[in-house]
């Protein structure tokens, strides 16, 4: 296992070997962490996909608003636990006098962050789509279901990749409440679009070319964001 | 299903289960250190026998209440046919019901179930204890997961097969024939598909469910509450649970239907999570019940009444049985029913069931295959049986043996000498 470089060192031509038992130590090391904030979110999860299930007005609205709170929530909890109270905590420092490299530990963060929000994300998004096809709700409505948790997807990614690179503990929060509250304008743009709120409304699932646009470019953006946090933060030859 | 799980029980795993704590809680400080059998289930002292044999025996008898109530799931779906109340909903309704069946079935309904989540948790325990979190979730997805997968879309096959095989072959009428041969002419045309369904296999699903849950009680730790409710002590307990179970009752229709939605039924949750909670919170101390052995006899005359009060209130009107929601003295009266009658069950099981029985042992085996295979096949025995004019208690037996027959064969033949014995056997 190869120790970290100097901090003076500069960026080298070539991204170094990856020390895998380092990083997937890491990211147990965050899951651990994050072990049960994330089970009481899961937990409430099935409570709201039970409260959907009971197939009433005011329940139904409950279980999906509480599936927003629970989506918004895990993504930032994800990245305040496993990146910024850690730099409060000092914890950098003590995994820097390990034999981790700046690859390694980023890495390890892009991973554990995707690991611990990508599991509710898509047992979520499976939990929606199952609701929408199972019940009186129209299925046409997966396809704006579908933008919304896109949406969610892409300001967790910005949020990553603004935490990874940005130490401003003001700064993050700013990030990560501004894209989620976005959410808002981008509900009243779906709105706004013929071919995805008539689809909503009706038991054919079509996706329009709009909507493929729209979900083409949460997708390309966030692995975009992410790619390049990894590319630029991977390249370091040490901690800054 | 843990219990699923529990094919074979070595000295060793049952020696290690009489040190067992409450294997919800991570903490290494529980206090729940289990007895080790100082007084057997019968009442006599177990000093005459080593600990690991009585822990032994009770292992056999948890084993053997499984199967029996996996068992008994089968002669509940063959006697829905007669069932007053099923006539107008089940598809091999055969117009010659009687109350008597429907006490019959009702109360085993609220039993049967109740006792397998009870036993599934103690045996759920009983891995956590012994192969940690992993193991166990790895345990389900290969025994519960794998196997809901596979058979999932065989019994929904093998049902559309033997409905097709009904609509074309069989003279007799039911409410659902009737409905089905109106859709098929095309007088439903506009109904909206059938929603996705788990059918019969729903438990699996809900043993996947409890298995997160699990995770998530011990996370957070809730071994805590669940010591704190049983040092309250058995009595306590028992008259408790009709209480804790009344909610999830009044959230549903009485009789309580089959949660075979893929959403997760929160009554179906609270109902079947707290016999579940209550398995996991009894390995390593069953003789915890040993107090409440000695109102056996009481209890089933407590139980039998309030069942023939039960049945009574259904007979009343039909209001109560098809409003979406029981009212609360139903709601309580079932509770108390489950409560106490899967209590019962679970004392009789450990006073009755607790010495090794090659018989048990092979249905012990058996009982996974029969119960994911026997609805497809009981319909299909009892289509075909719907215009002989059988007399009801033939047409049932017959149907019974058939099934439990086929489901056998198939058993010996493609499971318990095969690989598919490590997933199903």
């Amino acid at each position: 296992m190869s120790h970290a470089a100097p901090a003076s060192a500069t960026a080298p031509a070539a991204l170094p070997a990856v020390q895998w038992d380092i990083v997937r130590a890491l990211i147990v090391k965050d899951w651990q962490l994050f072990e049960k904030p994330l089970a009481a979110y899961v937990l409430a999860g099935i409570v709201a996909l039970g409260l959907i299930g009971l197939a009433r007005p005011w329940s139904f609205y409950a279980g999906a608003l509480l599936l927003i709170i629970l989506l918004v929530a895990v993504a930032c909890m994800s990245i305040s636990n496993a990146l910024l109270t850690e730099r409060k905590e000092q914890t950098l420092a003590f995994v820097m006098s390990l034999p981790v490299s700046p690859l390694d530990f980023t890495l390890a963060k892009l991973g554990g962050n995707a690991f611990t929000f990508l599991v509710p994300f898509l047992v979520l998004l499976a939990g929606t789509v199952g609701v929408t096809l199972t019940t009186p709700v129209p299925d046409g409505f997966v396809v704006f279901a579908t933008l919304v948790y896109g949406h969610v997807l892409l300001a967790f990614s910005l949020s990553l990749a603004v935490a990874m690179s940005v130490r401003s503990e003001g700064w993050n929060v700013f990030v990560m409440i501004a894209t989620q509250v976005l959410v808002n304008p981008f509900l009243m743009l779906l709105g706004q679009i013929a071919s995805i709120r008539d689809v909503g409304r009706g038991e054919a699932i079509v996706w329009s070319g709009e909507a493929l646009l729209i979900l083409g470019l949460q997708v390309g953006l966030s692995a975009l964001a992410i790619a390049f946090t990894g590319w630029w933060h991977g390249r370091k030859a040490a901690f800054e | 299903m843990s219990s699923v799980s529990t094919g074979k029980l070595s000295k060793d795993d049952l020696s290690k289960s009489t040190l067992s704590k409450n294997s919800l809680s991570k903490s290494s400080a529980s206090t729940s250190v289990a007895s080790t059998s100082a007084i057997s289930m019968s009442g006599t002292r177990a000093a005459d026998a080593a600990p690991d044999c009585a822990v032994a025996e009770r292992l056999h008898a948890m084993d053997h209440l499984r199967a029996l109530a996996m068992l008994a799931g089968v002669l509940f779906h063959a006697a829905l046919a007669h069932s007053v109340l099923m006539q107008p909903f089940w598809p091999t309704a055969t117009g010659a019901a009687s109350w008597t069946v429907d006490a019959l079935v009702w109360l085993s309904h609220l039993v049967r179930m109740p006792l397998f989540f009870l036993v599934a948790g103690f045996f759920a325990a009983m891995l956590l204890q012994r192969r940690g979190m992993g193991g166990l979730m790895r345990q389900r997805l290969r025994r519960v997961l794998l196997p809901l997968l596979v058979a999932w879309p065989l019994v929904t096959l093998a049902s559309i097969a033997a409905f097709d095989w009904a609509l074309a072959h069989v003279q007799a009428s039911n409410g659902v024939l009737t409905a089905l041969r109106a859709a098929q002419a095309g007088a439903g045309a506009d109904a909206p598909p059938l929603p996705l369904s788990t059918g019969h296999l729903w438990f699996l699903y809900y043993l996947l469910l409890f298995a997160v849950l699990l995770w998530i009680g011990r996370v957070l730790e809730a071994g805590r509450w669940l010591q704190a409710v049983f040092a309250r002590g058995p009595w306590v307990v028992a008259l408790g649970l009709p209480l804790l179970l009344a909610g999830p009752f009044a959230l549903t229709s009485a009789p309580h239907p089959a949660p075979e939605s893929l959403l997760p039924a929160l009554w179906a949750i609270g109902l079947y999570g707290s016999f579940f909670a209550l398995g996991v919170g009894l390995y390593g101390r069953l003789d915890w019940l040993a107090p409440l052995q000695r109102a056996w006899w009481p209890g089933v005359i407590v139980v039998l009444a309030l069942q023939a009060v039960f049945v009574w209130r259904l007979q009343a009107g039909p209001v109560e049985r098809l409003w979406p929601h029981a009212a609360w003295p139903t709601a309580l009266l079932e509770a108390a029913i489950a409560a106490w009658g899967t209590l019962l069950c679970l004392l009789a099981g450990l006073r009755w069931l607790a010495r090794p029985s090659a018989a048990l042992r092979y249905l012990a085996g058996s009982a996974y295959t029969v119960y994911l295979l026997h609805l497809p096949l009981l319909f299909a025995l009892q289509f075909a049986l719907m215009d002989t004019g059988l007399s009801g208690a033939t047409f049932f037996a017959l149907s019974v043996a058939g099934t439990l027959a086929g489901c056998l064969l198939v058993y010996e033949l493609a499971v318990r000498r095969t690989a598919l014995r490590r997933w199903v056997g």
